[in-house]
Parts: structure tokens; C-alpha cells; sequence
């Protein structure tokens, strides 16, 4: 061990002795002797830190030696001074030790046998070198010293070594690990061989010491068992032996309580403790039972004019006083303004008593119920709806006419690809027009009033369908190319009508038609409406006295005819073909049925309108949704994926609607009346199942003359225009 | 009396320019005039300096430009409008004014003219819903008819021109056909002759609703209701294997006349309705106006549309002019005329609107060499001339009853 260590060792000694010290009476001397030692060693250490290095003693101290080597301390100054030459220290041991050295030794002499008993007592009382206490170093920082001894000298700070040696020096020592630098005395200590086992058993969680066994043989001190004399000689009590009576009584009656289900064991429910925060007190029942307090009106606030000496400004004159008496009863003021000289001289309140009685008759005669007032703007109720501009483009303006016709146009309808619209009119004629200039390009003349005109809905068979009367006609129209002409004329070749079978026979016949050369089909009873399949091969003909036989399909290709497979209930007022599937959609006077075609034995659906009278039937492209106008002005939108009941019930028209339409590719729905107006709506319908059709009024078109009104309307197939027919003779295209 | 002699009396300096040619110069010398005067004033002011330097000069109204601008109120409302200062001396440009012509002698049909080409100065080419075309070579005066077509005429144009011989026209019509007519302007001015076509173009599947032919006249192209364009040949050999039938004129003595069919060279697919008007303005670029809502531009090299302009209503009409030629006017199924320009990169909106039609527009057509000056005509019987230079007003409308 060096000789560094040694030193080291010592002022550790020094504080463990110091501690057995703190035990006695003698706590004013050791810190004065403690330091004093201290001091030197640590002057010694610092003053020759380099030298120690690498210099080795013979022999080595260990823990056993302290006390040996304490009892030399005095002399280690003389010796430590022989071996290292220093002056410097034994100059310093002189000044500091010349005031203690009498009472160190004696001292000394008879704390050594304790401080080797206990040994491991704190260390905390050790003054150390340094007297500012436990104040922050950062007091120190800035100046030379960190402190001050107990002579009140300042302790100066050492000299800092430079990073890199110290660097150096640690690794050149082997001891570096053990070396702590004291922050508050400015020094390096090295942990002894003791103290870092110390340090090691700590960490294994030891106590600190060898010495101390923790697993001593306990001393019993006290024997309770063979103890012959008790501490009380009172005769053990009965109750200590006897078992008890009352106990076994409390024992029986739970038994029985818990039998009967009087103790139950799992706790109740606590109920949550919860109330209606914001609801209205007055909807409770509580306050229900109770009469409601009911304030009397609050009273004006006396003005200028009830005061019992008013300025003479308020005194009405005798002829305002008379124009009173003049008054009705109710306009007449409830007071008159009067003067009196005085308080004293005013006469008691007349009315009093009245007053009072009409109060109590009031509250006995007033409804105990006060008057809800639901503040709703009636603004919120309404449904938020897109606004127009957002659904453009919709038909909202008129400006081509079409002109010629000098009857009522009963029916209008567009080829498919948008060119070309057919017109029926009371007057016999069915036109033709070109859509783009309002040119009428052809006119069939016939006797009776037109009925119905379709259109078939394939472009290569420019077949017109005219119904008026009894009759059917189909006409050529003499579009399309020429092999399309020659399939048209090839199906309007009246030659080779086949014999009609004999369920049908008594309603239809087909016949040829001179007049146009076309094929005509008379029916038994009059056509009210007529509807192309999408195919453009059957066409299916309403005849609405007909009754049971009142609806029949016509095959155009093979040039027959066939009832229904199914039985019509009540009156039918117009069919429909479904857009994509097989479904037939017949509307009677009071709701619409549907039908399979192809399955006839299959469940009908029928629609309930809650209408009074059905004058018209449309049904939107995806095949889904149908609208349905009414005879009083209704009209109804029926999502059939929804229900059998009317999704939306529009009432608009002050009269008769006479006719519905749908757009095949814009979402726009139309209806028209006899009060001579149109109306265009946004009908929206979503891929989405979960979403219901939007449904928007956009435009009301006006423009035909207040005579007879609209009779029909239908969609430009392609352009968001729609057509018009009015009972003025003019069919009018209104435009977005 | 002197304030109000000083308010009407407020003054501006002003000096009229232009590029009219010598007898129209006014000498650049700045001029006071009063700032309540209109283009009538101004007009006169001008013909008053031209008079005082040239005695002979006869009165011409004018039209005046403040910056590109034509002044369509009194000088000192458009100044205000359009916050020019008046303290500096004003540079007022003056132009002719487009005075209104006068009606001549109707041309009268049998049905509705339904087509009417005068882009030659010898003749008026009309087509007419009773299927004939008809060379007008006067007011009033048919020197030729020409007839063939099963359907009404919806459309003529002028092939070729430059031949002073002979004259190629083409006819649009509703019977699906477009046929091609070759007659001489200068012969039988005083009778009319019937012509017959020299070459039918079949392959139409629906009415054919507008004709325009290339500037070198070799080609015409096509539009119709089966949404299509088609280009056709219009040379009279027969030697592409084009077929050729010989008709004998039914229930007419007159000698058989020889006539070719032919076929469309190709086909301009794109359109998703009918495609209402198509312009041949360059080599290889066509212009076509649909109902779909669209103008299109076609190169004619690669059959593509290399431009499309969405309106937003079924369009009728398109022609392109102006400004270097490149401007695009149509208009459509509402009373607005719309122009747009397609070199404005960024954005496809009209660069004008003008709507004081009422009612659809039916025709429009821009200035063969003014760049600023359209026309349009429009189903509420009335032709305006529009005037690019100014927002305001239109400049000459007439009106026809319906």
C-alpha cells in the first residue's frame, strides 16, 4: 500500500473514532484534534501527490492496523517528513498542533478502546475540513477558495489539473477506481480496502460490518411460561369456559333470517344517482300533481299622472273628460289624472274590493294549466333542400313553339334520339315535327280526335302508334335509312294478318289500314292509353271501360294480340311496361298493381296511393321508383324498395294533373295540369339503398293559355328540355 | 347663366388618328370639345374639319375608339367610366361605322330557306325546306335550282369558287345525302336552269345537318344526326372504286345524266349527339358545334379531337374568325352568342358573352376580313351585328316577322 493510502486511512480512523466520540461527553475536543490531522494529512497528500506515485512502502497496513497506526499519528508528521523531505509540513503540524497537543494525547489514550468496540457508527458528525457548512458550492464557484478552516483562513482552491493529464494520471494508476473527489473539501479520497468492501456488501445488500452476525442466537431474557406468581389472582370468570347462550340465540335468529331471506348477502344495486340536468321541471309528474304558482300580471310602474298632485298638464280638461264619457267602454282610459291638495284628502281606492274579487275569480276561474309556447323557427322546420342552382341543368325557360295544329294537343311524344316529336291534337291530325327549328315536317289527317301518339322506343323502327277512338293505328314515319324503311314496311305489311285466337277475337281485330297504309287495330271499346314495351315490339292498349278485358298486349312483329295472364281488379287507367325487368305496372282508379309477366301465378304487389283518382303513371329509368298523378292535384313518388306507400306526396297543382314524366337520363321529373302550368322537379335517385330519393321542386313553367291547360308533357330523350302540349293547340319546348 | 354655361361648356383635348386612307385623315392637331358629346356629335366634328380642307367631301358617319374601346355614350360617361383621366389631350381613334344596309328585293321561296351561303360575290346560294337549292345570282333574280334531294336542304357551301368556269356547291339535306352540283354563275341570268347533282354522297345514317368544304376544295366534311363527321372526296373521278350508278331521271324526258356516288373517306367519331355545325376554316383543322354541349376540334390527319369546349347547352352553331382567326363562336339553345379563345391556356370559359337575343340562336358567323365583327341570327327573327370592341350595345339589329 502506498504511502498516500496510508494517510487516507488514518483520517478515516479519525472519523470512525470520532464517532464513538459523539457517544461521549466530548464532542468539543475531536472536532479540533480531528481536524488538526486531517489537516496535516491532507496537506501532506496534496503537497506531494506526484511523489507518491509508484512509491511503495515495505509492508503493507491493513484494517487491523489502524489503531497501531493511530496511536502513532503523532509522530507520522516526523516520519512522513523523514521519508519525503518535506519541510513545508512539519512547519504546518507545529502551528496547528502547538495548541492541542496536550489534551490530544490524553484524549486519545482513552477513546482508543471504544473506537475499536464500535466502529461502525455514522460518519456524518465528522466536521470536515471545511467550516461553511452545507451551503451550495455554487456560493464558491467564483472565488479563490471554497471555504473556510477553523481559523477562519480561507481554503484555497487547488490548482486545476489540466483534462488530459488527469486523464493520464488515472491511467497510470491502478487505484483510480477507488478514488471519489470530494467536491466540498476540494480533495481526492481513496476508498481503503475496508471501506470499498463496505461499499461491496452495501451493494449485496449486508449489513455493513463483517462483525455484525444477523443470525445471533436469540437471548430470552423473559420466561412468561414458568412465570409462578401471575400478575392477577381473580378466579378465571364462568363466561370463559361456558359457551354462551345469547350468542347461540343471535346465531339461531340470523339463521333463521337468512333462511326466510330476510339477509340477503350480495348487495343490492346501487341505483345510479342520476338526474335530468336540463330537462323541464314542469314536464315531471311532481310538479305535475301540484298547482303550478301562477304570478298576477305585473303592474305598470306608476307614471307622472298618478301621482296624487300631478302637474296641471295631466289634468284633462272638462271637454276631454266628456269625450271620455263618449267612448266605448274598453277605449275609455282606465284613469282619470285628478289633484288633491294633499295625501290626506285622497279618498279610498273605489275598485279595491272589485279589483280583488276579480283577482280571486281569476285564479279560481283560470285553467290550472299554464300555456306552452314552443319557440321553433318555423324557418328550421323546413327541410334543407340544395339550392336550384346546384340542380341545374332543368327546363326553365320557353323558346320554341310549335304551331299548327288547330285543336287541343292531347299527346306528345319524341323519338329516341331526340329529332323528331309526334303530336296528336283533338282535330284529327297527328304532326310531325322537327325538334331543332318547330318545322312541321308531316301531317296524318284522320277523322276522329287523337287520343294517344308513342313513339317506339327503337330508333331503327320508325313506328308511330296513334290511338284515337277505338282504333290503333301504326304509322310509318318514313325516317331512318333505307334497310331500316324496309323492316318498318315489312312490319306494317298488312297482307298476312294471322287468324286472331279466339279468347281475343271478341276484342280486338286487326285490320289493314287504307288511309295510310299502315296497320290499324280496332278495338272493342275506346283506347284511353297506349305504352311501347322497351323493345319496341309489344305495345299494350288500356281501354278503360273495358273492365276485366280492358288491357291486352299487341305483338307487332307476329301481328297478334293477348290478354293479360292475369286478372285486373277495378277500373285500369294506364300501364306501364317496367324499364329493365318483366314487371307490368297497371294503375286503377285507386292504386297501381304490380305484375309479372313472365311468372303470371306470382304474387302482385300493389301500391297504395291513397289517391283519389290516378290520371298518370311514370316510371323513372332505374325501374325502382314511380311516380303516380292524381285527378285532385297530387302527385306521388313511390320508392318500391321502400314500401307499398307513397314515399313523397306532392300537392301542387290546384287541378286535375293530366300527365307525369320522367327524364331517361338527367333527374328530372315533370308534371302537368290543367290549371295550365308545368312543374319541373329535381328527383334524385341514389345507387345507395341506404339513401331515400332527393326530391326538389325546381321551376314552374307557365306560358300555355289559361283554357284547358296542359294535357301532356314528356322529356327530350336527351337534352334536359321539356315538351309541352296545352289545350291551346300549341306544344311548347321549354329549355334550361 | 355663367355657371351654367361653364358646366356644359367643360372642355377636353382631344386629336382624332386613324388608318383610313388619305381622303378620311384629319390633320393630328389637338381639338376642344365639349365633354357632353355622343358619337353623333363626334361624327359630325369629324366630317366639319374633313369639309374644311376638302369641299367636296361628303358626310360619313364614323365610329370612334377611346383605347380599343367604342364609345357608345357621351364622351365624358365612357371617360368615367372607364376612369381616363380628361386633364391630358384625349387620342381618339375614328373608324367608317357600319351603317345599316338596306333591304333589297326578297328573294322568294316556295318553304322555309333554311340555308343561305353569299360567302361568292357573283351569287346568293339558299337551300330550302322543299329540298331544292337555289343560285340567286340577284336580288330576286334564281338563275339556277338545284335539285335531287328526297328531304329538306339543311345546309350549302361553296366548294370551290376560284374556277371562274364553272361552280362546285354542296348541299346538306334530311334525306341522309349530301349532294355535290357544278353550274356556271354567268350563264342563263335571265331564265333558270335546273341542275342536276354530279355526285351524291351516301353513308349518313341520319339527317345530314351541316356542309363545309376546304379552302382548296377538295374535300367537304359532314355533320348529321348519327353523331358522326364525315369527309368526303369531291373530285368527279370514279376511279377509287367508288360505284357508280347511272339514274334514270323518273317520269322526265330529259337526257340521263351521269351520277357518281360517293363515299365518306373517313369518319370523325366522338360526339355523343347531334352534331349540329361543322367549319372548315384551315387545311386540316375542323371545327364542329353538338348538342352534347360541346365545340370540338378535329385534326383532320389523325381523326382526334384536339380541343373540346363544354357550354352547357346544345349548341347550333359554330364559326371561327377574328382575332387572327382562332376565336370560336357558337351559339346554341339559349339566347346567348359565346366566344371563346382558345389559346388562353388555363381555362375553357367564354372570353365574350352576348345575349341580347331572346331566343335561341340559330346562326352565327364572323366578318371575312373585320376582325371584331360577328353576326348572329336567332329564332326571335332578329340579326345583330356585334362589335368585339365594345360590351356594351349591340350595333345594328334587324327584324323579320316570324
Amino acid at each position: 500500500m502506498t504511502k498516500r493510502s496510508k494517510g487516507a486511512n488514518e483520517d478515516k480512523l479519525i472519523e470512525t473514532k470520532s464517532k464513538n466520540v459523539s457517544g461521549k461527553s466530548q464532542k468539543q475536543k475531536k472536532p479540533v484534534e480531528a481536524e488538526s490531522l486531517k489537516e496535516e494529512d491532507l496537506l501532506q497528500a496534496s503537497g506531494t501527490d506526484s511523489d507518491y506515485d509508484g512509491d511503495s512502502l515495505p509492508g503493507s497496513l491493513n484494517s487491523d492496523d489502524f489503531d497501531s497506526d493511530f496511536s502513532d499519528s503523532e509522530d507520522d508528521g516526523t516520519h512522513e517528513g523523514t521519508e519525503d523531505g518535506d519541510v513545508e509540513f512539519s512547519d504546518d503540524d507545529d502551528v496547528l498542533g502547538s495548541d492541542n497537543n496536550e489534551e490530544h494525547g490524553s484524549d486519545e489514550d482513552s477513546e482508543r478502546g471504544e473506537a475499536v468496540e464500535e466502529s461502525d457508527s455514522s460518519e456524518d458528525e465528522v466536521p470536515s475540513r471545511n467550516t461553511v457548512g452545507n451551503v451550495p458550492l455554487k456560493w464558491y464557484e467564483d472565488e479563490k477558495h471554497i471555504g473556510y478552516d477553523l481559523t477562519g483562513k480561507k481554503i484555497t482552491k487547488k490548482e486545476k489539473q489540466d483534462k488530459l493529464d488527469s486523464f493520464l494520471a488515472t491511467i497510470d494508476d491502478s487505484k483510480t477506481w477507488r478514488k471519489i473527489y470530494d467536491e466540498y473539501n476540494d480533495e481526492d479520497v481513496e476508498l481503503t480496502k475496508e471501506e470499498s468492501k463496505i461499499v461491496q456488501r452495501i451493494l449485496k445488500g449486508e449489513a455493513p460490518h463483517a462483525d455484525f452476525d444477523p443470525y445471533a442466537p436469540y437471548v430470552e431474557w423473559f420466561k412468561h411460561d414458568d412465570a409462578i406468581h401471575p400478575l392477577s389472582s381473580a378466579p378465571e370468570p364462568k363466561r370463559r369456559f361456558i359457551p354462551s347462550k345469547w350468542e347461540a340465540k343471535k346465531v339461531v335468529k340470523i339463521v333463521r333470517a337468512i333462511r326466510k331471506g330476510w339477509i340477503k348477502f350480495d348487495k343490492p344495486e346501487e341505483e345510479p344517482n342520476v338526474y335530468l340536468l336540463w330537462g323541464d321541471d314542469s314536464t315531471s309528474d311532481q310538479k305535475s300533481k301540484h298547482l303550478t304558482y301562477i304570478p298576477p300580471p305585473k303592474l305598470k310602474l306608476p307614471g307622472h299622472d298618478e301621482s296624487y298632485n300631478p302637474s296641471l298638464e295631466y289634468i284633462p280638461t272638462e271637454e276631454e273628460k266628456a269625450s271620455y264619457e263618449l267612448m266605448f267602454e274598453e277605449d275609455r282610459p282606465k284613469f282619470i289624472p285628478t289633484r288633491f291638495t294633499s295625501l290626506r284628502s285622497i279618498p279610498a281606492y273605489e275598485n279595491a274590493l272589485k279589483e280583488s274579487f276579480e283577482r280571486c275569480l281569476d285564479l279560481y276561474l283560470c285553467p290550472r294549466v299554464r300555456k306552452k309556447r314552443i319557440n321553433i323557427d318555423p324557418e328550421s322546420l323546413k327541410p334543407k333542400l340544395p339550392s336550384r342552382k346546384d340542380l341545374r341543368p332543368y327546363p326553365n325557360s320557353c323558346y320554341l313553339e310549335y304551331k299548327g295544329h288547330t285543336g287541343a294537343v292531347t299527346s306528345i311524344s319524341t323519338d329516341s334520339s331526340g329529332e323528331w316529336i309526334a303530336s296528336g291534337s283533338t282535330d284529327g291530325s297527328v304532326r310531325m315535327w322537327e325538334v331543332e327549328t318547330g318545322r312541321c315536317l308531316k301531317v296524318w289527317q284522320f277523322d276522329e280526335a287523337i287520343m294517344c301518339v308513342a313513339w317506339n322506343p327503337l330508333s331503327r323502327l320508325p313506328v308511330l302508334a296513334v290511338a284515337m277512338g277505338r282504333d290503333l293505328f301504326f304509322l310509318n314515319t318514313e325516317l331512318g335509312t333505307d334497310e331500316e324503311q324496309e323492316i318498318t314496311k315489312e312490319r306494317l305489311h298488312s297482307g298476312n294478318i294471322p287468324e286472331p285466337d279466339a279468347s281475343v277475337a271478341a276484342i280486338v281485330t286487326w285490320l289493314p289500314d287504307e288511309l295510310y297504309g299502315g296497320i290499324k287495330i280496332r278495338h272493342f271499346k275506346s283506347i284511353s292509353s297506349i305504352d311501347w314495351h322497351r323493345k319496341g315490339d309489344y305495345l299494350s292498349t288500356v281501354m278503360a271501360s273495358g273492365e276485366t278485358r280492358g288491357v291486352v298486349l299487341h305483338q307487332l312483329s307476329k301481328q297478334k294480340t293477348q290478354r293479360l295472364p292475369f286478372k285486373i281488379r277495378g277500373l285500369p287507367v294506364c300501364t306501364l311496361f317496367h324499364p329493365s325487368l318483366s314487371y307490368f305496372f297497371v294503375a286503377t282508379r285507386k292504386d297501381v298493381r304490380v305484375y309479372n309477366l313472365l311468372k303470371p301465378g306470382e304474387a302482385t304487389k300493389k301500391l297504395e296511393t291513397g289517391l283519389r283518382e290516378i290520371s298518370s303513371m311514370a316510371i323513372h329509368p332505374g325501374g325502382d321508383n314511380l311516380i303516380v298523378g292524381s285527378k285532385e292535384g297530387k302527385m306521388c313518388w313511390f320508392d318500391m324498395d321502400l314500401s307499398s306507400k307513397p314515399y313523397k306526396t306532392l300537392k301542387n297543382h290546384p287541378k286535375d294533373i293530366t300527365n307525369v314524366a320522367v327524364h331517361r337520363s338527367y333527374p328530372l321529373f315533370a308534371s302537368c295540369s290543367e290549371d295550365s302550368t308545368a312543374y319541373v322537379f329535381h328527383g334524385m335517385v341514389y345507387n345507395d339503398l341506404n339513401q331515400n330519393p332527393l326530391i326538389v321542386p325546381l321551376e314552374i313553367l307557365r306560358g300555355h293559355s289559361s283554357k284547358g291547360g296542359v294535357l301532356d308533357c314528356k322529356f327530350h330523350p336527351r337534352q334536359p328540355w321539356l315538351f309541352t302540349a296545352g289545350a291551346d293547340s300549341i306544344i311548347k319546348l321549354y329549355c334550361h | 347663366m355663367d355657371i351654367d354655361g361653364e358646366d356644359v361648356s367643360r372642355r377636353l383635348h382631344v386629336k382624332f388618328v386613324t388608318k383610313l386612307d388619305s381622303p378620311f385623315k384629319v390633320p393630328v392637331n389637338s381639338v376642344a370639345i365639349p365633354s357632353n358629346v355622343t358619337r353623333l356629335g363626334l361624327s359630325s366634328i369629324v366630317n366639319s374639319i374633313i369639309e374644311s380642307e376638302n369641299p367636296e367631301w361628303k358626310t360619313e358617319p364614323f365610329d370612334f375608339l377611346i383605347d380599343g374601346e367604342l364609345i357608345r355614350m357621351s364622351l365624358e360617361e365612357f371617360l368615367l367610366a372607364k376612369g381616363i383621366s380628361a386633364e391630358r389631350t384625349l387620342e381618339i381613334e375614328y373608324i367608317r361605322a357600319v351603317t345599316p344596309r338596306k333591304e333589297e328585293e326578297p328573294s322568294l321561296h316556295d318553304d322555309w330557306v333554311s340555308a343561305v351561303n353569299g360567302s361568292s360575290p357573283r351569287f346568293i346560294l339558299t337551300g330550302c325546306y322543299d329540298g331544292l337549292g337555289r343560285v340567286w345570282s340577284s336580288a330576286g333574280s334564281c338563275s339556277h335550282i338545284l335539285e335531287g334531294h328526297s328531304g329538306a336542304i339543311s345546309s350549302v357551301a361553296l366548294v370551290n369558287s376560284n374556277d371562274a368556269e364553272t361552280v362546285t356547291v354542296a348541299t346538306a339535306s334530311k334525306d341522309r345525302t349530301l349532294r355535290l352540283f357544278k353550274f356556271d354563275p354567268a350563264e342563263s341570268v335571265d331564265s333558270t336552269t335546273k341542275v342536276r347533282a354530279y355526285k351524291i354522297l351516301r353513308g349518313h345514317k341520319a339527317s345530314v345537318q351541316s356542309v363545309s368544304a376546304q379552302k382548296s376544295g377538295n374535300m367537304v366534311c359532314s355533320s348529321s344526326w348519327d353523331c358522326t363527321i364525315n369527309l368526303w372526296n369531291t373530285n368527279e373521278s370514279t376511279s377509287e372504286g367508288e360505284s357508280v350508278s347511272v339514274k334514270k331521271r323518273k317520269g322526265n324526258n330529259q337526257a340521263e345524266e351521269s351520277q357518281s356516288e360517293g363515299e365518306a373517306v373517313t369518319s370523325l367519331v366522338g360526339h355523343t349527339q347531334c352534331v349540329s355545325s361543322v367549319v372548315w376554316p384551315e387545311h386540316d383543322v375542323i371545327y364542329s358545334s353538338s348538342w352534347d354541349h360541346s365545340v370540338r376540334r378535329w385534326d383532320v390527319e389523325t381523326g382526334k379531337d384536339s380541343l373540346n369546349l363544354f357550354c352547357g347547352k346544345a349548341l347550333n352553331t359554330v364559326d371561327v374568325g377574328g382575332e387572327s382567326s382562332a376565336l370560336i363562336a357558337a351559339g346554341g339553345s339559349d339566347p346567348i352568342l359565346r366566344v371563346w379563345d382558345p389559346r388562353k391556356p388555363g381555362t375553357s370559359a367564354p372570353v365574350f358573352q352576348f345575349s341580347s337575343h331572346s331566343s335561341w340562336i340559330s346562326a352565327c358567323k364572323w366578318h371575312k376580313s373585320s376582325w371584331f365583327h360577328l353576326l348572329s341570327a336567332s329564332y326571335d327573327g332578329k340579326i345583330m351585328l356585334w362589335d368585339l370592341r365594345t360590351a356594351v350595345m349591340t350595333k345594328h339589329t334587324h327584324s323579320f316577322p316570324l
